[in-house]
């Protein structure tokens, strides 16, 4: 039996073959409280990611959480709204570009999976779609981190 | 003579600011937050005698979402003002800042505090307080590195405050000299006119230090 860990990681791991990026990272949010960490990176330059917790409706994770819908930066820090320190995500993995979709569990939005890249750069639609595939697919997973089994 | 003057309306506006920035953190912390909480309180116990399974559940997110929103309302209010620092002091309010610079930003800072802590005056607290602030958020900002120290040491008639990290540094004197170091002329000003002194090393590659030089009285 794989882990559930080793399971997101194959699947991470395949999306980064598939839509070459720097970064992979998963955001879900706690099951007791609203808050959100990031359980789940790949390609990561230090821990930060580990140590770092974010309030729902804020940073990117935040936002793609209650908002249930995606989010792109396609050129940071320019052209973001708020402060540079509102994307502690990007700042702490040196990312100028990023995507970001929601991840549903039981109807609601519980999590974001994000690429990220150490370069401006835009994001097509085949792109999107390819990452909402893998959402999909990771989705499958979230029964196990949200209830005890 | 005229030098003097603009250095009192420049404590004076600052010290203004800080004050309002006090009073709104506090109306959120004790007045609305209080509403709300009751809110809450009432919302739960509406929901406990509703019978439509439908209108129970809606009841239950609204609990919910207050639940959220006191928690926003309280981390803001303590993003705002400090409340510890009057009460608890310096050291101990700079901890649990660190604790939410962690949470935020995932850089670990390790606060150390030698000698006996003095009081002082809530004028220069806040004013060491903002400038320690600010100094981690340049290391969150620019110094690419995952964690950073705080050193505060007490003598008789001064404290010394450091921040260092050992991140990728700069160019102090072509930062200084290109006119884009705001953010480091105000935290020496705003140490200046509280009777202290900010002094900033950087080295390429080596890290930074912010050090602070406070006089007690
Ligand atoms: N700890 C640090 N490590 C590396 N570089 C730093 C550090 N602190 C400051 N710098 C450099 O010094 C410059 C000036 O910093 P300063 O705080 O004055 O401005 P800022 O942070 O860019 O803007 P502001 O503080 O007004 O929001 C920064 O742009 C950065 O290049
Ligand atoms: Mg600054």
């Amino acid at each position: 039996m794989k882990s559930l860990k080793d399971l997101v990681l194959t699947e991470c791991d395949s999306l980064k073959q598939r839509v070459p990026c720097d970064f992979v990272g998963i955001a879900l949010q706690n099951r007791h409280d609203p808050d959100i960490t990031w359980p789940y990176a790949m390609g990561n330059r230090n821990e930060k990611y580990k140590y770092i917790t974010v309030r729902y409706g804020k940073g990117i994770a935040g936002k793609v959480i209650s908002s249930g819908t995606p989010m792109e930066i396609t050129g940071f820090p320019e052209n973001i709204l708020g402060k540079i320190t509102d994307y502690p995500i990007m700042l702490a993995e040196k990312l100028v570009a990023a995507y970001s979709v929601p991840l549903v569990w039981n109807g609601l939005p519980k999590g974001a999976l994000l690429i990220g890249y150490r370069h401006a750069r835009q994001f097509d639609e085949q792109e999107k779609q390819k990452l909402r595939e893998v959402a999909r697919n990771l989705e499958s997973f979230l029964p196990s981190h949200f209830t005890d089994e | 003579m005229e030098l003097e003057a603009g250095n009192q309306a420049c404590s004076y506006i600052i010290q203004s600011q800080e004050e309002e920035i006090k009073r709104v953190a506090l109306e959120l912390h004790e007045s609305i937050n209080q509403n709300l909480y009751t809110m809450q309180t009432g919302l739960n116990f509406i929901e406990a005698g509703i019978e439509n399974q439908e209108l129970k559940s809606y009841a239950k997110e609204m609990a919910g979402l207050m639940e959220r929103t006191i928690r926003e309302v309280r981390l803001l209010s303590v993003e705002l003002y400090p409340n510890t620092l009057s009460t608890l002091g310096l050291v101990s309010a700079m901890k649990s800042y660190s604790k939410l610079f962690t949470n935020t930003f995932g850089i670990l800072i390790d606060v150390h505090s030698s000698g006996e802590e003095k009081l002082l005056s809530d004028q220069k607290s806040m004013a060491a307080f903002r400038v320690c602030q600010e100094a981690l958020i340049n290391i969150a900002k620019y110094a690419d590195t995952d964690h950073a120290k705080i050193e505060f040491t007490w003598g008789e008639i001064s404290v010394r405050i450091d921040i260092k990290d050992a991140g990728k540094g700069f160019d102090a004197n072509e930062v200084m000299e290109s006119g884009s170091a705001n953010g480091i002329a105000a935290m020496r000003e705003r140490l200046r006119l509280v009777g202290g002194q900010c002094d900033l090393s950087s080295e390429l590659d080596k890290g930074t230090t912010v050090s602070i030089n406070l006089p007690i009285q």
